[in-house]
């Protein structure tokens, strides 16, 4: 299904539910109260203990609702998510705030954070979440619902993103759209998209060839890529308004990874020479200038949401290895010391980490750099090969193709590390993920 | 040559530059299934020299675009081929192992195509016979991991057509 900005600006009943929810949360503002408990600094080692309780209210539709916010939790690297039947004396509360709440039983079971469900309004559900040790909110509120599985679903998606804009600073995880690549038969691979949590999953192009290395415009409106087909590259760029692809040939034989820089100009590689070599294109995709004048590979450019930075990958000293070029003053440093091939680099959109693919033993592995300290670390650890990573607008989340198990398919981890886990994106190989910047992408 | 007719060339000519420059920038087509390039049918004698041409598959060593003396030796002969046959166009599939990443290895299987090609545009093969493509590693020849299966992966393979 659908959710497009249009279909819902078409819809007579938005304006009221849009009203009703900024009446409710002036009510019932989201409260701080307590410190904040969850580490979301060293997953791996410290996991946080999440429990639902038992729903209060009449609703048959809790279960449900919180059967999905279970789901969305499980995706989280720095969450594990406790079976209520774990709880002494069972899952069970006698009131939605803390005064009615047992929390002793929840600390029992190493429950770090509660959330509870009040439903009694079929229209508004209540959820809170609860710091168990302290007994106090951490936040809550109240979700206007309308009917339908997808409704339930997208308050499910709220509430989640509430609860990572609570422990991490930016709650757009959940609601954010990633194009990555599908195969869909031999020589056949097209872009589509899907949220992290496998829902609106929608193909975007249907085009004999195939398709890498998507990349989002700033305003989610339309995505380029990389096309091959039986004997050229082209830039594919598809636009989610008529829903539309066109193929742009470009003098030379190379296409690679294309990406929209803030200000909706594009940076790829083009053969203008004898190497692929970074070009920005204008607004008409016309060719504005080459990143530098290396006798080298250059490949695989990665923005900063403030469009001052570039990552990119070359080999003008020899293999593969990270570079970073300030697009203000035009000097390039390398980044990656270790290793003899490494390349997919990914900037952070705050600019301050560089996440890519380290060549190893058993297959790739991702590593970040810290761009202050210089540290490096490594954030993936196989099996297989573990490539093409992605940052997330939120500069937290990180996407990567893998074939861990067994075929490519796209898994999720944090900068910090932690557990991957599985994006599902159905049947087919799943690689190249490249997230949207922009809340408006929806297809 | 009077003005008027001047003028009228002068004009034609600029606007032939005009669209000759918008065409070299870029060319921009709507992605319809089909749209390939029509071919002729070729004759007894093209099909066997477009055979010979297929048939030596160059390699190369890991990460590596350097041509070996075997592969310059099967690119002269091609050569010699290739320029008998001036209807026929080669296009020069570069293609990579599996060890490397996707978008590098487009780059790399650019550079091993562009080996063969400027060897053979140095032996005399006109520009107009031939093209290239990289498809990095997406096309293995030999599935499987290990030594023996990537060492038939790095390489370049050459496709005949006849075009109208």
């Amino acid at each position: 299904m659908s959710m497009t900005p249009s279909r819902y600006a078409g819809c007579g009943t938005s304006a009221f539910w849009a009203a009703l929810f900024l009446m409710v949360c002036l009510i019932m503002p989201p409260s701080v109260s307590a410190a904040l408990t969850v580490d979301v600094t060293s997953p791996g080692n410290t996991m946080t203990n999440i429990v639902q309780a038992a729903p209060l209210g009449n609703s048959s539709r809790a279960a449900a609702l919180q059967k999905a916010i279970g789901a969305n939790m499980t995706l989280l690297p720095f969450v594990n998510v406790i079976n209520p039947n774990g709880i002494p004396g069972g899952g069970a509360i006698s009131g939605a705030t803390a005064d009615g709440i047992d929390f002793k039983r929840f600390s029992l079971a190493n429950a770090q954070l509660l959330i509870t469900t009040n439903w009694n309004d079929p229209s508004m559900v209540e959820l809170r979440c609860f710091s168990v040790a302290q007994g106090s909110l951490m936040f809550g509120n109240r979700y206007a619902v309308k009917d339908g599985e997808d409704a339930l679903l997208d308050v499910a998606d709220k509430f989640c993103d509430d609860f990572l804009e609570a422990v991490i600073g930016r709650g757009d995880f959940f609601r954010s759209s990633m194009a990555f690549i599908k195969t869909d038969g031999a020589r056949k691979r097209d872009v589509w998209s899907v949220r992290p949590n496998g829902r609106y999953l929608h193909r975007l192009t249907n085009m004999q060839g195939e398709a890498l290395s998507p990349s989002w415009s700033p305003d989610g409106r339309k995505v380029i890529f990389t096309h091959i087909d039986k004997r050229s590259h082209g830039l594919g760029i598809y636009d989610t308004g008529s829903k539309s692809t066109q193929r742009i040939k470009f003098p030379g034989n190379t296409v690679i990874g294309p990406t929209y820089l803030p200000d909706g100009r594009v940076a790829v590689s083009l053969t203008d020479g004898r190497n692929p070599s970074i070009f920005i294109l204008g607004h008409s995709l016309e060719k504005q200038g080459k990143l530098d004048e290396s006798q080298s590979i250059d490949v695989s450019p990665s923005v900063d949401a403030k469009g001052t930075l570039m990552a990119f990958t070359s080999n003008r000293m020899g293999g593969p290895q990270i570079f970073l070029k300030d697009l203000r003053s035009g000097s390039v440093r390398r980044i990656s010391q270790y290793g003899n091939y490494n390349t997919d680099p990914s900037i952070s959109p705050d600019g301050t980490l560089i996440a890519y693919a380290r060549q190893e033993g058993g297959g790739h592995r991702i590593y970040v750099q810290d761009l202050i300290s210089g540290q490096e670390r490594q954030l993936t650890f196989g099996p297989g090969s573990d490539e093409e990573p992605a940052f997330a607008p939120d500069s937290y989340f990180i996407a990567f193709m893998s074939t861990r198990n067994g075929k490519k398919s796209i898994y999720i981890t944090t900068r910090n590390g932690g557990e991957p886990k599985l994006l599902p994106s159905g049947a087919g190989d799943a690689a190249f993920p490249a997230w949207s910047r922009s809340m408006r992408a929806r297809e | 040559m009077n003005t008027t007719l001047r003028n009228g060339l002068l004009l034609l000519l600029t606007l032939v530059l005009i669209a000759g420059f918008g065409c070299a920038k870029k060319q921009a087509d709507s992605l319809t299934p089909g749209g390939e390039e029509e071919e002729l049918s070729m004759t007894g004698e093209e099909r066997q020299a477009a055979m010979n041409i297929s048939d030596g598959i160059i390699y190369f060593d890991y990460d590596s675009f350097s041509l070996s003396a075997e592969a310059k030796s099967t690119l002269t002969q091609k050569a010699s081929i290739i320029k008998r046959f001036p209807q026929l166009r080669v296009i020069i599939e570069g293609h990579c192992d599996e060890r490397g990443t996707e978008e590098y290895n487009l780059a790399l299987g650019e550079r091993r195509a562009r080996a063969a090609y400027e060897y053979m545009l140095n032996l005399g093969v006109g520009v107009g016979q031939m093209e290239m493509v990289s498809f990095g590693k997406l096309h293995p020849a030999v599935s499987g991991s290990g030594e023996v299966a990537w060492s038939k992966n790095r390489r370049d393979e050459f496709k005949v057509s006849k075009p109208k």
